[in-house]
């Protein structure tokens, strides 16, 4: 009878897919109005969409798990029973836990260690109950029928293999007693208790907000040894795929956003069992708040499955879920189109409550947004956020390389593509600035966000280019410089890579490159053998200057010169006379361009010459020397003079001296603003006039 | 109260060398920075074809690229000088007390130093409502600098005693424990309102106490500064009702002025015309200043019974000892 009700549910699903096919939703071109239909009516259940059944990950690391909150006292009590498959190519004699919510433990953690050495000190005045932890009660091997095997408890060890900080508890460590052999499966039982840290970054709780994420004892990820770090500051995360299940008992009435598909909710006195489950994911993140307001849409396009987005928004921002719906939509119709399908049948996006700190992060399925109150339209906010955690579901959720090491992979390419598809579909956005407390936003009409330079955050990354390299391992780049390397200069190195190919061949090379890792951990070494593929190009040099090294980009046009030559000295007999002479044959006029290297980075770069009757002249230099000069005699003078003229290097920090005019406006422009600055300072004299 | 109100806006009227000299006071004091600003700008844009994008309208890549690699002087010029954001920002320096660049502050408390100066002769002549010629009018000033320079000192301790501890206590103590547990950003933004307005009412309040004290230092010829001060106390405790009064609808006058100006405040594109309609903004910003103090000074003489009364015989420029000597006695 169930059975049958669940089949005839699957065949009203598919219909109603079938349906939402035809009328598939058209998002970019209307992107910002798109109304937010197909929402159930108040009160519905939540539509239930199976899984997919055959597996398309390795499914590696599964989790099966209870956990209980207790919102008062802030904690959480939880079992899990890990069944973990050794794919590696050697036998396991231990096993590494990860118990990230140890960063908030102390401020010895070498998470809040490294924050400090960025000068953040966020703990500095909490009080004890603001911290955090999580403490394994007990660990234990499980045979086949479920019975406790091997009790690890009080094997398990703290270990700091990347810092030796004996105080930091993120990472630990059991020995196997019988080793897991490739292909071998080991099932583990572990409880455990956990209290959040007061509403910091990525999770913890304030007010009845709370949002759970790196929450359970997790495997590290195996393959000739295990690959498992300490919890950095500026590390994100990496572990295997697999199916989880997981039942999380919340206040009754409490709405619950989580990975996955929601299964069934079992009420219980005051509480409710949520259960959801989803396979071939590596994570599983929850949040919960009585707050909450929940809408619904259906994304579907034509041989696709459907997608129920799924929106738990602030009631301060419900007059923003339309755009967040047209942001995430437009995200899976052009990201699906770009890189390949999404595949899983549920996404939500959790809108956090202000000042929780864990806005802006992906989780398999899930992500936070986050956005104001008074979010002005044509500003990109919510939508830079929505298409950002979004494109993360590709990259950090399917792809799903290690970033630990390589976070640039994930977040330079979501960067990247965040700002392609504001640019595609969301247009145009001025920038906003906030007063009073930061919260009065002002827009400036007159001045859009370009996509080059202010969506790659070009601004950012000019201001410390040099700090580190991208190629550093995430978790050991300098404190501070994480967002600058994996975020800004890998958003620009790839838009670089656009310009140099166009867009269609970079597409092509993120797609191949996508299917082919999709559910494997890729390298970037994966990534540059894709483009060198698709490009037919060997980028050894490009990696070198741009990836590798910490070089700074700066070409210039040094000097214009345009005039006729004018010939002094001894003539080529020792009869003609000392003279200084015009040489005004045929009025020629000679353009003399010096073109400059000012820093270390080298990149090939065009050097164009426009003369006054409109004509152009296009040089290739390899941009290798510190210098090149290009001399021309033409009839008419030269006009202006540019180097990078399509700005193909978005990593040149200094752009405006990649050019020079004979007709400079530089006084005009300088004049206008500054007189325009000048009626700024006399009103601040006003303002502060009122006090004398 | 309203009568008052209208007397100084006629005395503001007749007055518009006031209005001219403290216009031009702003202008000389901001001029000098500007060109230093103006070459700034300049060399940065060099003969670069950035330099037309920036003529013509904002070029925002460059204003970056420029901010980047600038400070002090240079790192004020942020897009928040364009039209009404330059507002928004300058009253924000109030409410929020951001840091100012030193250059800056220098300039503002130079300003205020020009101010104070003026003081003596913009009250006299607009308590007594007629010309007196630019020998008299800088005469009283002089005269009453000195005076004011003592007053400036309470004033000192007065707004620093606001602008700092008590700013602090609000912003930086009460503030973040008030929202520690808040989620709601709306909520967030009400506390915070409620604390400008306490932040306010006070600083209003010594604003008029201070106001009112050079006002009965000048029309009463006052000596002593603190006498000054108690008096504008007892003047304000008689009628707070009518003062306070006074002083809100003279704030709508400058919420009316700033709202014309949020209508016609120029983008970034504009050139010479956003210059002109920026003046004429700061000029009615001038009028606006006078007419607080115009408005007041009518309503203490009015209040006092001795309307158009000025103690103190008109000021003028001593003749030398010389001159004195061969002179009329």
């Amino acid at each position: 009878m169930v059975a049958d009700r669940k089949r005839l549910r699957r065949h009203a699903l598919k219909l109603a897919a079938l349906v939402a096919a035809v009328l598939h939703i058209n998002a970019p071109t209307s992107a910002r109005t798109q109304p937010s239909a197909l929402q159930p009516p108040a009160g519905a259940e939540p539509v239930t969409i199976p899984a997919p059944a055959a597996a398309v990950s390795p499914r590696t690391a599964s989790y099966d798990i209870d956990v209980t909150l207790d919102p008062a006292a802030r904690t959480l009590t939880g079992s899990e029973l890990i069944t973990w498959q050794n794919q590696g190519s050697i036998a396991a004699y231990s096993i590494r836990l990860h118990l990230y919510w140890n960063a908030f433990r102390n401020t010895n953690s070498t998470w809040l260690k490294q924050l400090a050495m960025a000068g953040e000190m966020p703990f500095a005045n909490a009080s004890p109950d603001d911290f955090g932890y999580i403490d394994v009660t007990k660990i234990s091997i499980v045979n086949p029928d479920g019975s406790d095997r091997v009790d690890l408890t009080n094997d398990l060890r703290f270990i700091s293999p990347d810092d030796q900080n004996a105080d930091d508890r993120t990472l630990a460590a059991a020995t196997l007693v019988d080793p897991i052999q490739p292909g071998q499966t080991l099932q583990l039982r572990i409880t455990w208790t956990g209290r959040f840290p007061r509403n910091f970054d990525r999770t913890g709780a304030i007010g009845n907000y709370f949002f759970v994420s790196q929450w359970f004892p997790k495997l590290g990820v195996f393959d000739q040894g295990w690959t498992a770090h300490q919890f950095f500051a500026n590390s994100e995360f990496f572990s295997d795929f697999g199916t989880y299940d997981v039942r999380m008992t919340v206040p009754k009435g409490w709405i619950v956003g989580a990975t996955g598909v929601e299964q069934s909710r079992t009420d219980s006195g005051d509480q409710t069992t949520h259960r959801y489950t989803q396979s071939d994911v590596h994570d599983f993140a929850w949040t919960t708040s009585p707050d909450f307001i929940e809408k619904r849409q259906q994304f579907t396009l034509p041989g696709r499955a459907p997608v129920q987005i799924r929106l738990l928004i602030q009631p301060e921002h419900e007059y923003l879920a339309d755009r967040h719906f047209a942001a995430a939509t437009a995200s899976l119709q052009y990201f699906g189109q770009w890189y390949g399908a999404y595949p899983y049948p549920t996404l939500t996006i959790v809108d956090p409550a202000w000042q929780s700190q864990s806005a802006g992060m992906e989780y398999p399925t899930l992500f936070t947004a986050g956005t104001r109150w008074l979010s002005p339209r044509q500003s990109n906010d919510p939508e830079y956020v929505v298409i950002h955690e979004a494109a993360h579901q590709f990259w950090y959720g399917i792809v799903a390389n290690n970033e630990v090491e390589h976070a640039w992979l994930d977040e330079g390419i979501s960067e990247f593509s965040d700002s392609r598809l504001q640019w595609e579909a969301f247009q145009p956005n001025y920038l906003v600035e906030r007063f009073f407390g930061d919260f009065i936003p002002w827009q400036y009409r007159d001045i859009p966000l370009q996509r080059a330079t202010d969506t790659n955050y070009m601004n950012a990354y000019r201001r410390a280019p040099d700090r580190d390299s991208i190629s550093v391992p995430t978790a050991m780049l300098w404190p501070g410089t994480h967002q600058n390397m994996s975020y800004h200069k890998a958003a620009l190195m790839l838009h670089t890579l656009e310009r140099m190919y166009t867009w269609e061949v970079l597409q092509k090379a993120l797609g191949i490159f996508f299917a082919r890792s999709k559910f494997k951990h890729p390298t970037p070494g994966d990534f540059f053998t894709v483009l060198d593929e698709v490009t037919g190009k060997d980028h050894k040099w490009f990696i070198d200057q741009v990836y590798n090294s910490s070089n700074t980009f700066d070409y210039s046009i040094e000097s214009l010169v345009s005039e006729k030559p004018v010939s002094r000295g001894l003539g080529g007999e020792n009869t003609k006379p000392l003279r200084a002479q015009e040489d005004t044959a045929g009025g020629t006029f000679r353009t003399t361009v010096v073109a400059r290297r000012l820093e270390a980075g080298q990149f090939p770069v065009d050097v164009l010459v426009t003369f006054e009757n409109g004509e152009q002249a296009r040089e290739k230099w390899n941009g290798q020397g510190r210098w090149a000069v290009f001399t021309y005699d033409k009839p008419v003078r030269a006009r202006s003079a540019q180097i990078d003229p399509e700005r193909v290097l978005l990593l040149d920090t200094n752009y405006t001296n990649n050019s020079a005019t004979l007709e400079p406006q530089s006084e005009r422009a300088a004049t206008k603003w500054s007189l325009r600055w000048m009626v700024w300072l006399q009103d601040l004299m006003m303002t502060w006039a009122f006090i004398v | 109260m309203l009568s008052s109100f209208l007397d100084g806006v006629n005395r503001v009227k007749n007055a518009p060398a006031l209005v001219l000299g403290v216009w031009l006071s702003t202008l000389l004091l901001a001029l000098p920075l500007a060109i230093v600003l103006q070459q700034m700008l300049g060399e940065h844009l060099g003969a670069s074809l950035a330099a037309q994008a920036a003529a013509d309208g904002v070029n925002y890549d460059w204003w970056n690229e420029f901010l980047a690699q600038t400070s002090g002087l240079g790192a004020t010029f942020v897009p928040s000088i364009i039209g009404f954001a330059a507002v928004m920002n300058n009253i924000a320096t109030v409410a929020d007390k951001p840091q100012i660049p030193t250059v800056i502050g220098f300039v503002v408390i130079a300003f205020q130093v020009v101010s104070l100066f003026l003081a003596g002769g913009i009250l006299d002549r607009l308590a007594r409502d007629r010309a007196l010629g630019a020998g008299a009018f800088f005469s009283a000033c002089g005269v009453y600098f000195v005076r004011f320079m003592r007053l400036g000192v309470m004033m000192a301790v007065a707004y620093w005693a606001l602008f700092g501890p008590y700013h602090s206590w609000l912003f930086d103590a009460l503030y973040p424990a008030l929202i520690a547990d808040i989620t709601v950003e709306r909520t967030a933004f009400f506390i915070r309102l409620a604390l400008y307005a306490a932040f306010a009412v006070p600083l209003f309040a010594a604003n008029m106490l201070f106001d009112y004290a050079k006002i009965r230092a000048v029309v009463e010829d006052r000596r002593s500064m603190i006498g000054a001060v108690a008096a504008s106390w007892r003047f304000i405790r008689r009628q707070p009702l009518v003062v306070s009064g006074l002083y809100a609808t003279n704030a709508l006058v400058f919420l009316l002025v700033i709202g014309l100006y949020y209508l016609l405040a120029p983008d970034g594109r504009a050139d010479t015309l956003a210059f002109a309609i920026g003046q004429f903004y700061i000029v009615l910003r001038v009028i606006v200043r006078l007419l607080f103090a115009a408005s007041q000074t009518a309503l203490f003489q009015g209040r006092l019974a001795h309307a158009g009364y000025v103690a103190r015989p008109i000021a003028k420029w001593p003749d030398s000892p010389a001159a004195e000597a061969i002179g009329p006695r």
